[in-house]
Formats: C-alpha cells, structure tokens, sequence
C-alpha cells in the first residue's frame, strides 16, 4: 500500500514563522486551492508550475495575486511537492483523526471483502454493486478502516438519515447533518448532493474522505461542484448502475476515481436476491375517462400535425414556449397534462389493487404511484400511509418500521423511495404509475427482490391500455434489470 | 424571488430580453393586478392550490399571457403571504392513528363478501365515530400538511397594483442572472455603494479606472477565473435590486443558456426604469462631511473643484474610496479623508490601511492590465 504525505489532523500553523517565505503555500479559497510560491523562487513561475504540476493546473489570478486552481487537484498538488521534495505549507486541511467510539458491522461477505480491499488500495474509486447486496456495509467497513472526517453524499433525503442511521448502529457516531433546512456540520457528516453542491464553498475543506452514494448522479452539471470543489484525497463512489444516459459517467473517473471493483447483477441472482416475476395487469379508462382522454389526445394530435405541415421542424418544446403568446398552444398544453393525469389516476386501477390486496393479504406490499396525488388518492381509498415529499423523517422512519413489523398491511410510495432506502423485505411490489427510465426501473425491483426464504418475489405493473403509459411500460422491459424474468399476463 | 422554472426571457440576436410588463404593451394588467391583490386579501383561510386556481381563473380570457407568468405572480403573492403550518404534527399524528386503526380491516373492499368483512365505507363510519369527527372532515385534516393544502392566515399585500407589477419586472430580471456567469458594472457615482453591496452578496470585483474618470468593474467568483460557471448567478440577483437603488451606472452580464451553454449578453442601466425595492443611501454617511460640503459650497475655489467619493483605490480585493477629491484645473489631485473623532491607535491603523494602496499616475491614465509574475 502507497503512503501518502496528507497529515492526519490540521497542521499545526505558526503565523510568525520566518520560514513562511521560502516555502510553498497551499490554502483553500472557496471551493478552490490557492498557491503562494517562496520569494526566493525567481525564474518564471509558470513555467516552473506547468513542468512540476502539469500544463494548466494553476492559473494566475489577479484578483487575488496568487496562483488559484480547482480544489480537487488537492491530491495531486500536494503529492507533487512531497515527491519533489519542495518545502511547503499545508494550510489547506481542515480535518481530523476520528476515533469510532464503537464499531459493530458484520463481518464482510466474500465480494464485500474484495471491494474493501481494491478500493483500500489507492483509497480513490468507483464500486459497482446491484441493490440489496450490502454497498453500504463496504462503505462503513471503509470508514472504519479510514479514521479520518468524513462526508457522506446521498441522492435523496431519506437516504441522508438512513446513512446518519447507520453511523449511528454501526460506528455508534453521531454524524452532522446538512440539508432539510438543518447546518450541523460534524468531522463526520450526511448530506444530499444539492446541498453538498450548494455548500461546497463552505464544506470542501473539511472531509478527507468523501462517499459518494448512487454516484451516478454526480456529473450533474451543478451537482459535479461537490466533487470539483472539494480538495478530499480520498473518494469513493457507490452505484448499482454506472451509466448514465447522457453519457456523462465518464466524468466520474476524474471526479471520483477508476471503478475498482464490480459486481454484475447476474452474479447475484438467486444468492442474494431472489428469483422473480413480472406480472402486467392492463387496464382500460372508464368510458367517462375514455372520452375525455380522446378528446385531449385528438386535441394534441390535431394540433401537432397542424404545425407539422408549415413547419418540419416543429417539437414538442417549441409547444412549450409558444405557450406564452398562443391561447390555442396553452389549451393544446393543458390538454396533454390532463391527459397524463387521467391515465395517471384512472379509476380502474383502485379496483385492481383491491384485487391484488385481496390475493396477497396478510403479504406486506408496496405500492409505487406516479405522482402525489395518486398516491394520496390510494391512501384515502384504503387508509394505508403513503410516503410523500411532505413527511418528515420521523413519520417515514415510523411507515417504514410499521411495515417491517406488521402494523401496516401496506403502503404506498412516490418516487422519495425510488432510490437505495433501506425497505423492509417485500415480496410483492405493485406498480401504478411512473417514468420509464432505466434506473428508476432497476431501483424499482431492488425493492422487491431482497430474499427471504425461497419464495420468489412479484411485481405487478398496473398499465392503461392505449394509452403512452403502456408504450412507458414496453420500454421499462428493455432494461436489463428485467433480464431473465418471467413475464406473465393476466 | 422566482424560481428558475418560473422565468419567462426572449432571445434576440444575442440579446437576452426578460419579460416586462409595461403601461405601454400591457395596460389591462394593471387591472389584473387589483384583482389578484383583492383574491388574496379575500382569501384568508383559503387553501393554496385554491389560490392559485383563481389566480390562473383570472387570466382565462387574457390572451397574451403564458402560464409561467401566472404560475409567478402566486409566487410573488405567496412572497407577502402567511400560511398556516402548525397542522403538521397534528396532521401527521391524525394520519397516524387513522391508519394503525384501520390496519386490522384491511384490505378495505368496495363490497364486503364472506372472505373480506370490512367495506370501505362501513369502515371509515366506524374510525370517524371512534374518534368523534365526520369522515368528511377527517379526509379534510388528513393532508393538511402538504404545501398545496395549506391555509392562508395572512396577507401583507403590495402598496398598489402598480408596486406588484414593478416587483414582477424586477423579479424576471433577477431570474434571468440566475444563469450569469460575469457581470460588468461601468459607474460614474455611488461606486462606494455598489462595491459594499458586492461584497454583501459575496462577489469579488476586478476594477479598471477609465480615461474619464469612471469605473469598469467586473464581478465574479473565486471559481469564475478557472472555468465559467453559474454557480454565482444568484449573487448577482441578490445584488441587482440594490444596483437598480443607485445612480449613474451601465451594467452588461453574460448569461450561459442552460442547455445549449450558447453564451448571451444582457444590459441595462437606470434608462430601463426598473424600480427597486432596496432604499436609496442616505447621501452622506456623517453630518460631518455634509457641513464640509455645504461650507465649501458649489463652485471651485482657487481653482479646485469638490468631489465627493469619486475615487476608488483599490488593490486586489481591498477597497476604499475616500470621501473627498480635490480636483484642480491644472489636473493635480488630492484624496481626503475625514476623520471625526479619533485615537492615535485609529489613526495608526488608517494609515496603515492607506498604505497598501499604491497610486501612480500610469494608473490613473490608462487601465491597468494584469501583471503575472514574470
């Protein structure tokens, strides 16, 4: 294993030092790293930085009078002056050595132990695992390992607390939180990427590690400054699904580091998880809905091949926009979001789901809905809790435990579960509503398949027929989470 | 201030235009104006998404007007309104017990058979006479937390119809330096001013003297020297309404497009006649130098002429504009600065802060470019 020239702890700095001159200066300046080279330094700087730093790490900032770069070439700065044996000054760091008060995880399975240790090789990098095969325990076995302030990244707010949860069992660590209108930063802390990215300024000095949960959502545009501006030498990133489809996954290897460590989905299958089935229950709009859902799709329709015809060009954005000056473009938009509404809430499927209710009771199910609304029209229908945006993270810890535990028969969920939260075992999963991406699929069915005992796991799509919601559902099958498993209609 | 979602902007060969309403091209929504204000001051106890809906109900027969729009005059109103929020524990813990109480019946079925006794109906008659509430108005309870449901208290209004519609204008504009990654600031006055509430907004500054006398300041961010990022778009917004509070200055930013990253540029200067919010300053920070200049008087005397704050030094980012400059006709100047009570410590520290501030006379004639070492 390489050693490493960052300190443990901040370095001890002396303002009346008179070596200070002679010596580089490294420092954090929101979000960036900010050089000082010794006085006695007098042939060109630039050439000299280009030829020990590389080409274009280091640009000269006025403003400031000082060579400024992006905090993440932390690492490779502060490596280059220890190997050049160049005398410098460490005022950057802001971390500290953490002693766990107690640390309670179970010992790692054999792929959690290969991924522990590749990624403890060069301590920066990408671990690939599918869903339910423990990516958080690597995590925690690395922090335990690591000993060092901490920053935990996760997509979503549920996941933050799940992880300030876990510290907490697993480490017996009380980690600072920030986000959800709460600033408690601690050596050891939780956060959601938009905070992270938001605060980076603030926070990218602070953490000599940080995680990056789900990282697949890192190469955002604004969201990748949580990485770019933080001068962490050490990275990990944590994803059941690398690719991204605007192809920005790429970007992770410099942002976080190579993949050092992959798991495939077909490895796991029938160890981990269980075997399970995809069952499709079409249904059809009530006359009533019917009727209105064709008026608003001949609306559009007629609409868009109106356009079509004195313009080839014409797309659905530029409806968007035309919006504004067009009463016509405003009602065609009205009608193609009440479109979507009627197929989103038709009435039918609560007939379904009392079905489904009634062949699987005294099962713990989870229903996905597509949007707020509906879930909080099952919600009323069956008096089941839903898990919204609006509730806090008291009342969703308590729906989550009331699920594992039997109070709740069920309960019904938007897409604040989409991602990684820790449900409790459930075998069957019903699918009202929602998008048809690759990676909500994927999260979607690692809800379901968690194994317990030799059961197999369902899942039921619920999908109006003739509607775009099939054509969505169509699309949901090509993902390779439904590889391999069995289709049935009803 | 709007969301990003709500901003409505036109693109004109390069030229980015946010959307303005004007007595000229929109007279009728003065009158809209009075009337939204009147749906909220009418509405207390209303819920939002009501609100909202009689807000858009309002512009059903307005042609020019794109949903966007509507969607940020509620947010506007919203701004000034207070809505009830202390349901939510209650709510929540109404939820609660309603679900753990129908737990044993489930699933509730739309007709009871022999397998499955609890109908829905029956059901919720037996929780609502268990907790002694209508189940009508438990329906209404049970959600009472979410934003959409929440109920108007109060309402603080906007001074007129009119203000509404300025506060409108401004708050486009903002959203469009959402997306900002440099903005350049040329001023003949109020620099003082325009630099402090810079700094307020945690932007820094690169200041050139021109020719004349005036300034050009650029703002940005410490990241803005490495790559163009937005990241301090809404420092500039911050910052805008209490530019738009000052005189004698031109502003152009550079705005990236979100999607196409195709780089526009927006302009305005005080002719644009957007009104601001933010106070103008009080014209003299002591009575001090308010005596100085009215014993001094308008015109020149022996030849030199009183300026007040027309001079920034500055080095790197230090700033500061002394009070005074003392111009004569043969060009000679003199910076003055006026000390009321004082210490030989405040002296000493004042002097030490003058101090780093190098004046040549190259950099008064021509801008200063930057200087990297060797």
């Amino acid at each position: 294993m390489r050693t490493y020239p960052f300190p443990h702890a901040r370095y001890p700095l002396n303002s009346t030092d008179k070596s200070v001159d002679t010596r580089y200066s490294v420092t954090f300046d929101q979000g960036t790293l900010l050089l000082q080279c010794p006085s006695t330094q007098h042939h060109s700087q630039r050439d000299h930085l280009a030829e020990q730093f590389g080409d274009g790490v280091w640009t000269w900032d006025d403003r400031v009078a000082a060579w400024r770069c992006e905090a993440f070439h932390y690492r490779n700065v502060i490596t280059t002056l220890w190997r050049q044996k160049l005398p410098y000054l460490d005022e950057a760091s802001q971390w500290e050595h953490i002693e766990w008060p107690g640390v309670e995880i179970h010992s790692p399975r054999p792929e959690q132990a290969k991924a522990i240790q590749q990624w403890m090789e060069d301590k920066r990098g990408v671990v690939v695992m599918p869903t339910g095969t423990g990516k958080t325990e690597v995590a925690l076995h690395l922090l335990a390992k690591t000993q060092c302030s901490t920053l935990i990244v996760s997509p979503v707010r549920d996941l933050m607390y799940q992880w300030h949860r876990r510290i907490k069992l697993g480490l017996r660590y009380d980690a600072g939180i920030i986000g959800d209108n709460t600033f408690n930063v601690r050596p050891v802390s939780v956060t959601t990427y938009d905070s992270a990215a938001i605060h980076a300024a603030k926070l990218g000095d602070r953490f000599k590690l940080v995680v990056f949960d789900e990282c697949h959502h890192l190469p955002g545009n604004f969201r990748r400054d949580a990485a770019t501006m933080s001068i962490a030498p050490w990275r990990l990133g944590l994803t059941a699904t690398l690719i991204r489809s605007d192809g920005k996954h790429a970007d992770l290897e410099s942002l976080i580091g190579p993949v050092v460590y992959e798991l495939k989905i077909a490895a796991v299958k029938g160890k981990a998880l269980a075997d399970f089935d995809v069952i499709k229950i079409p249904v059809h709009l009530s006359a009533e809905e019917q009727f209105r859902y064709d008026t608003d799709s001949l609306k559009v329709k007629t609409f868009v091949r109106e356009r079509l015809q004195t313009d080839a060009g014409f797309r659905w954005e530029d409806l968007c926009s035309e919006s504004a000056r067009d009463p016509i473009a405003r009602d065609v938009l009205v009608a193609f979001r009440s479109k979507q509404a009627i197929e989103d809430r038709a009435e039918e499927k609560l007939r379904v789901l009392e079905d489904l209710f009634r062949l699987h009771a005294g099962t713990p199910i989870i229903v996905f809905a597509g949007s707020n609304a509906m879930a909080r029209d099952v919600s009323i229908r069956f008096l089941i809790p839903s898990m919204l945006n609006h509730c806090g993270k008291k009342e969703r810890f308590e729906i989550l435990q009331g699920l594992a535990d039997g109070t709740y028969p069920a309960i019904v969920a938007n897409q604040v579960l989409d991602e990684g939260v820790d449900v409790p075992t459930v075998k069957v999963a019903i699918v009202i509503g929602g998008s048809s991406s690759t990676r909500q699929a994927k999260q979607r069915l690692g809800r379901v398949l968690r194994k317990s005992g030799n059961s197999r796991a369902i899942l039921y799509e619920v999908v109006c027929m003739d509607t775009g919601e099939e054509k969505r559902s169509r699309k949901r099958r090509k993902s390779d989470a439904y590889e391999r498993t069995r289709h049935r209609r009803v | 201030m709007l969301t990003r979602e709500l901003a409505i902007a036109e693109y004109d060969s390069g030229e980015i235009k946010p959307d303005r309403l004007t007595r000229a091209r929109h007279a009728q929504y003065l009158q809209l104006a009075q009337r939204m204000l009147n749906t909220y001051e009418h509405g207390l106890g209303v819920i939002r998404k009501q609100l909202h809906q009689r807000i858009h109900a309002l512009f059903e027969q307005e042609h020019d007007c794109p949903t966007r729009r509507i969607d940020a005059f509620c947010k506007l109103l919203d701004e000034k309104a207070v809505y009830d929020k202390d349901d939510r524990a209650k709510a929540r813990s109404l939820r609660c017990k309603v679900f753990r109480m129908a737990a044993r019946h489930h699933p509730l079925v739309q007709s009871p058979d022999r397998m499955f006794e609890s109908g829905e109906e029956a059901t919720k008659e037996e929780i609502a006479s268990q907790l002694g509430i209508p189940w009508c108005e438990i329906e209404q309870k049970l959600f009472a937390d979410v934003i959409q449901f929440h109920r108007l208290r109060e309402f603080h209004g906007y001074d007129s119809p009119a203000d509404l519609l300025a506060r409108y204008n401004v708050a486009q504009t903002q959203a469009v330096l959402y997306d900002a990654s440099s903005m350049v600031v040329w001023a003949k006055d109020d620099f003082k001013r325009i630099l402090r509430y810079a700094k307020l907004a945690r932007l820094m500054h690169t200041i050139v003297r021109r020719p004349d006398g005036s300034y050009q300041i650029t703002f940005d961010g410490p990241v803005s020297v490495l790559r163009r990022t937005r990241r301090y778009g809404t420092a500039f917004a911050k910052f805008l309404p209490a530019l738009l509070s000052c005189q004698g200055w031109k502003m152009k930013a550079t705005i990236q497009h979100r999607r196409s990253h195709w780089q526009n540029q927006f302009c305005l200067s005080p002719a644009d006649g957007l009104k601001s919010n933010v106070q103008p300053a009080d014209v003299f920070d002591s009575s001090l130098e308010a005596d100085f200049v009215g014993k001094w008087g308008d015109q020149p005397r022996h030849g030199w002429r009183l300026i007040r704050e027309g001079e920034i030094l500055f080095k790197h980012q230090k700033v500061f504009v002394p009070d005074f400059v003392l111009v004569h006709a043969s060009g000679r100047r003199i910076l003055m600065e006026i000390v009321g009570f004082w210490t030989p410590e405040y002296l000493a520290e004042k002097q030490k802060r003058c101090g780093c501030f190098v004046i040549t006379e190259s950099s008064w004639r021509s801008p200063i470019r930057p200087k990297v070492p060797n």
